[in-house]
Order: C-alpha cells, then structure tokens, then sequence
C-alpha cells in the first residue's frame, strides 16, 4: 500500500474513533442525567430505595456528577440510612466544593452517632504491606516502653554562629562561633558514645548557616529537643555567667531581651519572616496548642540544664530566662539556647579557651540529656 | 388637596417598609422556615459572611429554641468571630438539649484545648467515644492529646482509631502519620502522608514530611521535587522554601569541600534563586566567583 494512502486511511480511523468516542460519553452524561431526573422524581413520590437503584445507575454512567450523588444522598436519608447517606454528600461536596446544602446535610446528619460503613476488602499495595511488617515490628517496641513521659531519642545540637558571621568576639580574639562548633562536638561525640540518643548537629565545621537552616535541620530529624549552643557577650566587662533561655512571646526581662536581640541581629542576613494571613481553624487551635506545650516543655528543660551547669561549673548561675529568639520559635518542638559564659569578661574568655573547660561544658550538657 | 392622602401616604410607606423587611429582613432571606433560614445562614457561614450568618442563625432560634443545629452553627459563627465564651454557652446549651449532641461535646473540648484545659479537652473526648464508638474526631482529638503527652504507643493506637473510622479525612492520615514518622516508622508514615496526598493533593504539610523522608534516605532529587510540588501549590510555602534551600546549601557545601568549585556554584546559584535573602549563598557566591 502507498505509503501516503496508509497514513491518510489512518487518520481518517482514528477521526472516527474520536467521534465515536465523544458520541459515547455524550450518550452517557445523557444517561446520567434521565436517570438522576427519574431518581428526583421517585425521592419525591418517597420511593426511596427505587430512587437509590436509579440514582446508582445515573452515577455509573457519569461517576463525577455531583448533583446525582446528592441526589443519592437525599435518597438514604430517605430510606434512613445515614451512614450511606453521608457518604454519598461526602462525594458530592468533593466533586463540587461549593455545594453548600450536601455541606450543610453532612453536618446535621453527623451531629449526633451514625453507623459505620465496613470498608470493603481489597489486595494490599507494596507500601502497606511494608507498612503493616514494620508496624508489627515496631509497635512492639513502642509498647513495651510504656511511652509515658518524655524521652529523648533525637537531639538536635546547633553551633552557634560560624563562617563570617563569628559571633561575639572576646578581649583576647576568642570567636564565639569557635567556642560554640567545639562544644558542639564535644557534646554530639558524648551522645554517640551513650548509644541512647541520636544526635545531629547544624553545621560541623566552620561555614556559615543561615538560622531558618537551622531550625529546618531540627524538623529534619524530628527532633525531641533542640539545643542552641552559645556564648554571651556585654559592653560592660564585669558581666559572667552562664544562663539559659527558651522561647516566650515577650521577654523575661529587658536584660532576655537584649540577649534575643544580639543573637537575632544574624536576622540582618536572613529573608524577614512574613506572616500568613491566618484563620482560625482546629488544626490552628491544635499547632498553637502544641506550640505552648513546647515552650512549656522548654522552660522545664531550661530549669534542669541551667541547674547542671550551676552545679558542674565554676561559672556564676544567671538563671532561666526567656525571649523571642528566631532561632527558636521556628522550632516544631522544645528548644533552649545556652549561653555557657561572657567572651567579652577577660577571665571568663581565659577558661573559655582550655579545652579540658569545654570539655566540662559538654559533660555538664550531656549530663543534662541523658 | 382630597383627605384621603395622608392615609394613603402612610399606607404606601408601611407597604414599602413591610416589602424591605421581607427582602432584607433580619436573615436577608424572604424564607420564613426554620430549615431555609438555617441553610440561608450556612450558606454565608461558608462565604465566610459572619455577620449575615449570625444573623440568620440568631432568628432560627430565635423561631425554634430548641433546634440543636442552629444552636451549634451560632457556636461556630462566634468561635469563627473569635467569641469563645459565646461560643461555649452555645454548645454547652446543646448538649443540654441532647447530651448525645457528639458535635457539641466535640467542640466544647476544642474550646477547652484552646483555653489550654487539656485534662478537660481529654475528658470530654473520651466522653464523646463513649456514646459513639464510631466518632472519627474524638479518637483523633485523643490521639493528638496522647502525641501531646508523648505517649507514642497510645497516640498511634487513636489516630488509627481514627482513620478506620473515617478515612476520608486528610488531617487524620497526616497526623498519624506525623506519629509514626516520630516513631521511626517511616514505610508507614510514607503510606499516610501518601494517604493524605490522595484526599487532599494540595496538602503541603504532607509533600514537605515525604520530602524529608527522601531526603534522609540519600535522595535529594525527590526530595527537592517534593517541595517544588509544594511550591506550585503554595509558591511562598516558608518550609518548602527553607528546605529547598537547606538542600541545595548542603550540596553546594559538600561540592565545595571535595573541590568542585562549579559545582558548588550551580548549587548556591539555585538557593539564590529560591530564597534570595539567603545570605550564606550570597556570601560564598561573592566569594568564589571572579568579580
């Protein structure tokens, strides 16, 4: 056959199958809608379940009208069955969102208990069968902790500063961010050691990481706790101590409040946080929920960390405060950031140096998670 | 001027005024019935038209006091306006009228979580199931409580509750999810964010864990693919943005570390395209190129 002639034969098919094909579902939206017409007319005459058996068909030849699903709705709940008839509005409102009566209908119907529709049995797909190995394996675990109260298993450990951006710096040219990267060595090295916890750092050498990355490392991980590793600094060269802060809407004091605001200053280098128009819904009642549950959880953290240093550390106990701080409120759980010491008072820069002190440091903060 | 006009006059003026009450009544609907008046109110509810709302489901019972439904949508309507302490009259009203009202129990412990009265939250929940060994809601409420508690045994054991009660629900497949990807349980975690997925294909909260749960097994491509999804759902979704951004980062650092200089610059070029405040990529860009 010439090649040409085939080619046109061939297109000449394929048009006919084309109409063909629009002629069919055509047909079948026209099915749809007589027999959603004839199932409207037998919910009027309370002939309910002939009304569902039509209405099952109009679905068949069309599956995605909304109006013959609550059309099927209104026939259950004729025929009072409620759980089917939810189902069916259910389906209504999803394949037409601004259905606002089968919305409504729902609502009433669900005010009060309604029987369940057993779902029917099908051949499991490769995820849920790894799914339902691992869920027996794991379960077992879970359960014989008991599960109750809180237990580290992942700690996020963030250096404070690093790169360009080093930080307070002290009297003598010791660099925050030097101190903070060593003690956070230390401290994720002790952690691997105990084979309890699981620990991650932000950054493991000396570079810069903006503090939305962070915080993103923390949610990484699914972290129990992050702990934001830091070192203090002042104008006034008296100033020592060590102190701990966790996350609050407003700061514990002025003092927290110019610590937040020297630590935030990075901020500078950061995109500026722009909120969300927000409304109120339960899954925003539930995330602010969660949200003061951490920072609640935090301030006990920060009690028993600053109770560790004060104890293990010749340093002088400033106590817990709190402050908004960036870095922690972006957080999706508890958080505390510890200022172990002034780089800015001569003496304290001194002992800051010695790593056998950093290496007090770290125990004192490990004592703390383990 | 004939006598009769004045009386006509203030006949033609309380027949305009009766027509205006009839067209904008209280409801702004000519519908007399309680049904059609609580449907009228639904209707702007779901516009998100609060004040008309309140309107028409103050007159629906106002005209039947004892109507649950209404009672329980003036609920919403004033926790929507931020009125929680309306809010709560309303429905604890209706679990006088009906103590199986499950929807009215259900919102008095979400009134309570927000007042941050877990104990309290817990108890009606529970109180919920009890009536209704069915109801979706209060074993996901419950399990989120249980989440709150870290009680990971029990929270799963709810929200499972939960979703074989109704999966239909995205928020559910997604915080059980949640729970189990907490629990190391990553091939289920996987099955539920994907589960949400289905439902809900605009669930971002979603697309951003799955990215995470690729990214953690050495697949970076999936992962940022993931958030790039998100992105075209959400184009200024902070997660997504900061992950994509922490990706790219850790790539560029790596390339930069064992010496591939290009590499690295393709890398911190692409943070810079998606977050252009992100002064690391800037700092090292400035750094490494000429100029």
């Amino acid at each position: 056959m010439h090649r040409r002639y085939f080619l046109k034969l061939l297109s000449k098919g394929a048009f006919a199958s084309l109409g063909f094909l629009s002629c069919f579902s055509y047909l079948r939206a026209e099915d749809s809608l007589e027999y959603a017409l004839k199932g409207q007319d037998l919910i009027q005459k309370k002939r309910y379940k002939d009304a569902i058996a039509v209405l099952k068909k109009a679905i068949a030849a069309d599956p995605k009208s909304d109006w013959a699903f609550g059309l099927l709705g209104r026939a259950y709940l004729g025929d009072d069955k409620k759980a089917e008839s939810v189902a069916a509005f259910r389906e209504a409102v999803r394949l037409n969102p601004d259905d606002s009566y089968s919305r409504m209908v729902i609502e009433k119907i669900t005010q009060k208990p309604i029987p369940r529709i057993k779902d029917k049995k099908r051949p499991l797909t490769p995820l849920e069968s790894s799914a339902h190995m691992e869920e027996a394996s794991m379960l077992k675990r879970i359960r014989s902790k008991k599960g109750l109260g809180y237990q580290l298993r992942r700690v996020v450990i963030d250096a404070g500063h690093g790169g360009f951006d080093s930080g307070a710096v002290g009297p003598s040219g010791l660099k925050e961010k030097d101190v903070t990267l060593d003690l956070a060595l230390r401290l994720d090295q002790k952690l691997k050691q105990s084979g309890r916890i699981k620990s991650f750092l932000t950054r493991s050498g000396d570079y810069y990481v903006p503090l939305s990355d962070r915080t993103v490392t923390a949610n990484q991980f699914q972290a129990d706790l992050f702990v934001s590793l830091h070192i203090n600094a002042n104008q006034k060269r008296s100033a020592k101590g060590s102190e701990t802060y966790f996350c609050s809407e407003k700061a514990s004091s002025a003092e927290a409040h110019k610590v937040a605001a020297l630590e935030n200053s990075v901020l500078k280098f950061d995109e500026p946080y722009k909120k969300k128009p927000g409304y109120i819904d339960i899954e925003e009642i539930l995330f602010k929920f969660e949200q003061t549950l951490y920072w609640n959880e935090s301030s006990r953290f920060a009690e028993v960390f600053q109770q560790k240093l004060e104890s293990h550390l010749p340093f002088k106990s400033r106590g817990v405060h709190s402050a908004n701080f960036y870095v922690l409120r972006r957080a999706k759980m508890p958080s505390i950031l510890l200022e172990t010491g002034f780089v800015s008072n001569p003496e304290e820069e001194a002992v800051l140096k010695q790593p056998g002190f950093r290496e007090k440091i770290a125990n004192s903060i490990a004592m703390g998670l383990l | 001027m004939p006598r009769f006009l004045p009386s006509f006059y203030i006949f033609l003026f309380l027949l305009v005024a009766a027509a205006f009450i009839c067209m904008a009544g209280p409801c702004e609907t000519a519908a007399s019935d309680v049904d059609s008046i609580i449907f009228k109110g639904a209707d702007y509810l779901y516009k998100e038209q609060l004040e008309k709302a309140e309107k028409c489901f103050k007159e629906a019972v106002r005209l039947d006091p004892k109507n649950e439904f209404a009672h329980n949508k003036l609920g919403i309507v004033y926790a929507k306006q931020m009125r929680f302490d309306d809010a709560f009259k309303e429905f604890l009203l209706v679990t006088k009228l009906d103590g199986k009202n499950t929807f009215a129990h259900k919102m008095i412990g979400i009134l309570y979580l927000k007042k941050g009265e877990m104990n309290l939250a817990f108890d009606r929940f529970n109180s919920i199931v009890k009536i209704d060994p069915n109801n979706a809601d209060a074993y996901y409420f419950i399990g989120a409580i249980y989440n709150f508690r870290h009680n990971q045994a029990k929270a799963i054991e709810y929200l499972k509750k939960a979703r074989d009660a109704a999966s239909h629900e995205a928020d559910t497949h997604y915080r059980l999810a949640k729970a189990f990807h907490n629990a190391d349980m990553v091939e289920n975690a996987m099955l539920e964010y994907q589960r949400a997925l289905e439902i809900k294909p605009a669930y971002t909260k979603a697309l951003n864990e799955i990215g995470w749960i690729y990214y953690n097994r050495g697949d970076p491509d999936k992962a940022i693919s993931a958030w790039k999804k998100t992105l075209k759902i959400n184009n200024r979704d902070r997660d997504a943005v900061y992950n994509i951004a922490k990706a790219y980062n850790d790539l560029a650092l790596n390339a930069a570390k064992s010496g591939n200089r290009a590499e690295a610059i393709k890398y911190w070029k692409k943070v810079i395209s998606i977050n252009p405040g992100n002064k690391a990529a800037k700092y090292y860009l400035n750094k490494m190129l000429p100029g």
